[in-house]
């Protein structure tokens, strides 16, 4: 096998139309993970009863568990539930018009849900409980105290975790080629085997997520550097 | 006028208010001492319901809280009507002085940012830090974050000034600015509760001294009176402990 350089390039530029695919399964996984884990994890730490152990277990099964296989069970398991559902109440529903990548979407969201559940609640528990007191002192409300005191501050602490999780779900967004969606891997797949060069193919896929995972970790390090204003400790 | 009527509170199995009493007129100022793990400071807390009484009536003016199963909305009332200077400061810590003093004007009270902000600024003149108004609490010393906290407190026009160990976090050359900001504030007619372990600042600024121990209401009275002659043995002893200077043996 030789290498042929001048197609990792023509690689490059082809994939290059597979990206916005790969960013928009990371955002909405990111986000709605985000919400889910904020959620399930003012549950645990105002230990709500049953929402409390409802969320313990999410967390512990989700986390127990590959994020391959729940796609694979959201895939195989959705559809039986959506037309079961429909013949049930005669919504006239066909699984069969469920875009695939709506399958990497919820699956995946389940994924990060629990993985930013425990991010989110280490954050919130890094907030000093005075914080709140006084918040509560000055006849905030306890919505008021969370949105405004607690949760900056909370986000701020858990960036570094964070921004792992999401770097996390980048590369896991790959498995979506699995459900057939084209994601980066897959136009690489694609690319390649037209081709017949696979090496270059992937490497190009290679630098690509590497690409995103800097644009990543900048936006961190900018972030740090605002919050290192009024925050100062650590061992540095 | 503040009046506390029969105020109860236990953690778990061990009852640390067993029943309390007190009364405030408007404008004095009360100083709360007492051994630790005497209840003051969670008699304190208790005002502003950042620890839940059990039992009890709370009334603020024309307020009226019972500690029995009140609301949210109940709850909510009652810390409008007090506000809280914390022995830690409690300064939120990703805002700036001026930050920390507007947000309850904005947040809670509703006035707008340049009201606000000008009233902000006014306030920490008073407290001696119109040069600080723009650093972050990490960037204050002890005695400066506790002058914003109280300015922060002053900020919301309570009806009672609560004051929780404000200078037992301190370094002791910076608790003198934090006392003299207190001072000056006491003679302005804020309604005040101190719970403190500074003698002397409580004989020279308070017009009513409250001593506790063991969750009760031992003996109080105007300073002059219970300092020099304090009637229960338990209060004598703790006077003694905490200022040997003063005798009262012949």
């Amino acid at each position: 096998m030789k290498l042929d350089p001048a197609f990792i390039w023509t690689a490059f530029v082809q994939l290059l139309s597979a990206v916005p695919t790969t960013l928009a399964i990371t955002g909405v996984s990111v986000l709605c993970g985000f919400v889910i884990g904020t959620a399930t994890a003012l549950f645990r730490l105002y230990r709500i009863p049953v929402l409390a152990q409802l969320s313990a277990g999410y967390v512990t099964v989700i986390r127990g568990t590959p994020m391959l296989t729940h796609l694979l069970l959201i895939y195989f398991g959705l559809p039986v539930v959506v037309d079961g559902l429909s013949a049930e109440l005669g919504l006239g529903w066909n699984s069969a018009k469920i875009p695939m990548i709506a399958f990497a979407y919820l699956s995946f969201s389940i994924t990060a849900g629990a993985y930013l559940s425990e991010v989110v609640r280490s954050g919130l528990q890094a907030v000093d409980r005075g914080q709140i007191e006084a918040a509560w002192s000055i006849g905030m409300t306890t919505p008021q105290a969370l949105r405004r005191i607690v949760f900056p501050q909370a986000l701020a602490a858990s960036l570094p975790n964070l921004s792992g999780s999401v770097i996390g779900l980048l590369h896991g967004s790959t498995l979506a080629f699995t459900v057939s969606v084209v994601d980066l891997n897959a136009k690489a797949q694609i690319v390649a085997s037209t081709n017949w060069k696979f090496f270059e193919a992937y490497l190009a896929a290679a630098l690509i997520f590497w690409g995103l995972t800097i644009l990543i970790e900048r936006i961190t390090a900018l972030i740090e550097r605002k919050i290192h204003v009024y925050r100062k400790g650590g061992v540095a | 006028m503040i009046q506390l009527t029969g105020i109860r509170k236990t953690f778990g199995k061990q009852e640390v208010l067993k029943g309390i009493d007190l009364q405030v007129a408007k404008g004095e100022v009360v100083a709360i001492l007492g051994p630790s793990g005497s209840g003051k400071t969670t008699l304190l807390r208790c005002i502003n319901y950042l620890e839940k009484p059990g039992v009890g009536e709370i009334r603020i003016g024309d307020f009226v809280f019972d500690a029995r199963r009140p609301g949210k909305k109940e709850i909510h009332a009652l810390r409008q009507r007090s506000a809280m200077v914390f022995q830690q400061y409690n300064l939120f810590a990703h805002k700036t002085a001026l930050e920390n003093v507007i947000e309850g004007l904005t947040v809670v009270k509703k006035i707008c940012k340049e009201e606000a902000q000008r009233r902000g600024t006014e306030l920490l003149e008073k407290v001696g830090l119109g040069s600080k108004l723009n650093a972050y609490p990490s960037q204050l010393s002890g005695g400066q974050q506790q002058r914003v906290g109280i300015a922060r407190a002053l900020a919301m026009e309570p009806e009672v000034l609560l004051l929780d160990e404000p200078t037992s976090a301190l370094d002791p050359e910076l608790v003198g600015e934090v006392l003299a900001v207190i001072r000056k504030i006491a003679r302005e007619g804020i309604t005040m509760i101190i719970v403190t372990h500074e003698m002397g600042f409580a004989q020279d600024v308070a017009s009513h001294v409250v001593f506790m121990d063991g969750g009760v209401v031992v003996e109080e009275g105007a300073p002059s009176e219970l300092f020099t002659r304090p009637k229960e043995e338990r209060t004598k002893q703790f006077l003694k402990r905490i200022t040997p200077e003063l005798s009262y043996s012949i």
